[in-house]
């Protein structure tokens, strides 16, 4: 129990008055964020870095994790109020948040909401001060061939999972994140690779500007691409916001196994938080009683995609902290800030930072605390935010896309590249290729390439490491039977076992 | 445009840029001259890049010829091409031009301002609602300005461009 030790030592190190100052208003900041459409939680972590690179490093990784829950929460405010997810993590927040709001119970809708984050987040967080130092430490046994196989499983199960229409456009985004990461300086020889005669790209890209850009810039395009820009303004019918503890305590089953599918869910590389929702509301609806309320205002509905959404942010830290494999994309972002801030994320964190699981627990719970505060009392005041037009807000935005992504480290060479990846993102966002991928691609571009160059030089040029080893294999196994599942037979043989024991538990 | 023909025109490129990469990562340099192990050449991952992603534009290409709901769908039909025309150059035109050229207050300034009264001026509306759109413009350029100017120079210490 050592890693909740650690959960109660890092509360104690945070709970300074400068501290709380710090993560109550970037929580409420990220409130605000998550609630205006358009502007995600990856885009407000991205932006938050470039903002808060000159702070401590502990003041700054609280104040980019308590943006992170506080935008993910935030989505719920506009999917619930204007049946406009505020985030694509609150699509599914808006099925039956938005009939509720219709029916005059918006307060009451915004008060589950609020509870099932706080509590997605806190089983999150259990799963993460457990299940982190034990995986850390088995990591420490990967060599070259298991970390190549895991970035290629990372990508390739990302591409899989957050595809629109067909996981061949994950796959190609994944490829194009690889291929951008193959820019500038390698690894192992320090060989220039692909700078097209441009000394500034000597170095490669950096990956927040690129991020800033394929979230920031891409973002606002999109926003203002849409006619649904103008925010519609319903008339807020609140209620009361405190929901009963008999309605909590009657989907008792269904917090808990929403909590466990989006802390699984935000494990798994690159695979983010309206995944996490929208699989724990199917796993809701499957199970229910009340199936036929699904979609038309289900208290257990919202409950089950709130808690989801946000027990993938714990969830996403896992294999972020200790593999330095994102879970999601903004998690994504949180590894290069704490690269910025000389936090190596890694399998040798428990080595170099071993209270570092415990310290970045405490932040999201304390994060989780200021949420479910401003969630229960300052319902009325978001929903004057939701009314800022488009066309004073997204100057403000690309301004801080800009100066943000200058500040770091004062180039302009890095706003071309922050202008280049906003509009081809916005070109691919249009054309169904997921956004994840390619940055999980940038990011682990590099272990890859390493990994298969180092481990081949271990091996002398041997490919057989790469298949025997046990944990390859494992990972091998599972890439195979990833992309196998793409082909209709082979996912109907393999899932055939699965539907029966379902069908017998039905019965 | 359909979703099959945009499937069909990234294909080319994407075969076309899986093309480069292999040629690009075949004939990069092999360090001989430092006796590196041949299986850690810089240019071992480009190519294997290179053929997947032309695999995989093969493979689109290929799937494009499918008639489901997906392939019909038009790209870059549900929205307004004079908003995205108009975010896209002004946004551009700070980044790459404004920004270096003017003093970044300046710069900004111009920026919020004119972006805010393209996407809120009324041109048919009363001579009032205009007046309020200007000032509010001029008002939020400026504060963006300043705010931002303040924050990163004074606080953050960057200097800025």
């Amino acid at each position: 129990m050592s890693g909740l030790g650690d959960l109660i030592t890092g509360l104690g190190t945070l709970a300074t008055p400068e501290m709380l100052f710090h993560a109550a208003w970037a929580t409420l900041l990220g409130i605000v964020v998550g609630s205006l459409p358009g502007l995600t939680a990856t885009m407000g972590v991205a932006l938050m870095t470039t903002l808060t690179y000159s702070l401590e490093s502990t003041t700054a990784i609280l104040v980019l994790v308590c943006m992170y829950v506080g935008a993910i929460y935030g989505g719920s405010r506009s999917a619930i109020l204007l049946n406009i997810p505020g985030t694509p993590a609150s699509a599914a927040t808006s099925l039956d948040g938005y009939p509720l709001a219709k029916a005059g119970r918006a307060g009451y809708a915004m008060g589950l909401a609020t509870a099932g984050s706080a509590l997605g987040t806190l089983a999150g967080v259990v799963m993460l001060v457990l299940v982190a130092p034990p995986l850390a430490e088995a990591a420490l046994n990967f060599g070259s061939f298991e970390f190549f196989w895991l970035a290629v499983f990372g990508i390739l199960i990302s591409g899989q999972l957050t595809a629109d229409t067909s996981p061949l456009k994950g796959y190609i985004a994944g490829l194009l994140g690889l291929a951008v990461a193959m820019i500038g300086s390698e690894g192992i020889h320090a060989h220039v690779r692909f700078n097209m005669g441009l000394q500034d790209l000597n170095a490669g890209i950096a990956l927040i500007p690129a991020m800033v850009g394929a979230f920031g810039f891409a973002e606002v395009l999109t926003a203002m691409w849409n006619r649904a820009g103008e925010l519609a303004v319903k008339k807020d019918k609140s209620d009361r916001t405190i929901p009963d503890l008999v309605d909590l305590w009657r989907y008792k089953l269904t917090i808990a196994r929403s909590g466990l599918i989006g802390t699984l869910v935000g494990i798994i590389p690159g695979v983010g938080e309206d995944i996490g929702a929208w699989a724990s509301y199917a796993a809701a609806r499957k199970t229910s009683k009340e199936k036929e309320k699904f979609g038309h205002g289900s208290h257990e509905g919202l409950i089950a995609a709130e808690t989801g959404n946000s027990a993938v942010v714990p969830g996403s830290l896992i294999p972020a902290i200790t593999l330095a494999v994102p879970g999601s994309a903004s998690s994504a972002v949180l590894i290069a800030a704490l690269f910025i801030h000389g936090i190596r994320p890694g399998p040798l964190i428990m080595i170099e930072q071993p209270d570092f699981i415990g310290l970045i627990s405490a932040m999201v719970v304390i994060a989780t605390l200021f949420m479910a505060f401003y969630g229960l009392t300052l319902t009325k005041a978001f929903v004057q935010v939701l009314k800022v037009p488009y066309a004073y807000l997204m100057p403000v935005v690309f301004v801080l896309c800009v100066i943000g992504t200058f500040a770091l480290s004062q180039r302009i060479f890095d706003i071309w590249i922050m202008v280049f990846f906003g509009l081809v993102g916005f070109v691919l966002r249009q054309m169904k290729y997921p956004m994840a991928p390619l940055v999980l691609g940038i990011i682990l571009g590099d272990l890859l390439d390493k990994s298969l160059r180092r481990g081949l030089t271990l091996s002398d040029g041997e490919l057989a490491p790469f298949f025997t080893r046990p944990v390859s294999a494992g990972f091998v196994a599972l890439i195979l039977l990833s992309i196998a599942m793409n082909v209709p037979v082979v996912r109907r043989l393999a899932l055939a076992p699965v539907r029966w024991i379902g069908a017998r538990l039905d019965a | 445009m359909t979703m099959a023909m945009a499937d069909r025109l990234t294909a080319g490129l994407l075969f076309l840029l899986g093309l480069a990469l292999l040629v690009g990562g075949y004939t990069m340099d092999r360090l001989e001259i430092r006796q590196i192990h041949p299986a850690s050449i810089p240019g071992l991952v480009p190519i294997i890049l290179g053929l997947l992603l032309a695999l995989c534009a093969a493979l689109l290409f290929l799937s494009s010829f499918k008639t489901d709901d997906q392939r019909r769908a038009l790209v870059l039909a549900d929205g307004s091409w004079a908003r995205l025309g108009l975010t896209a150059a002004i946004c551009t035109l700070y980044a790459l031009g404004l920004v270096g050229w003017l003093p970044y207050f300046w710069a900004t300034f111009v920026f919020a301002t004119c972006f805010a009264l393209l996407f809120s001026f009324p041109p048919a509306g009363a001579r009032r609602a205009q007046v309020i759109a200007v000032l509010a413009a001029l008002a939020l350029g400026a504060g963006v300005a300043l705010g931002s100017s303040l924050l990163f120079e004074k606080l953050f210490l960057v200097r800025l461009p």
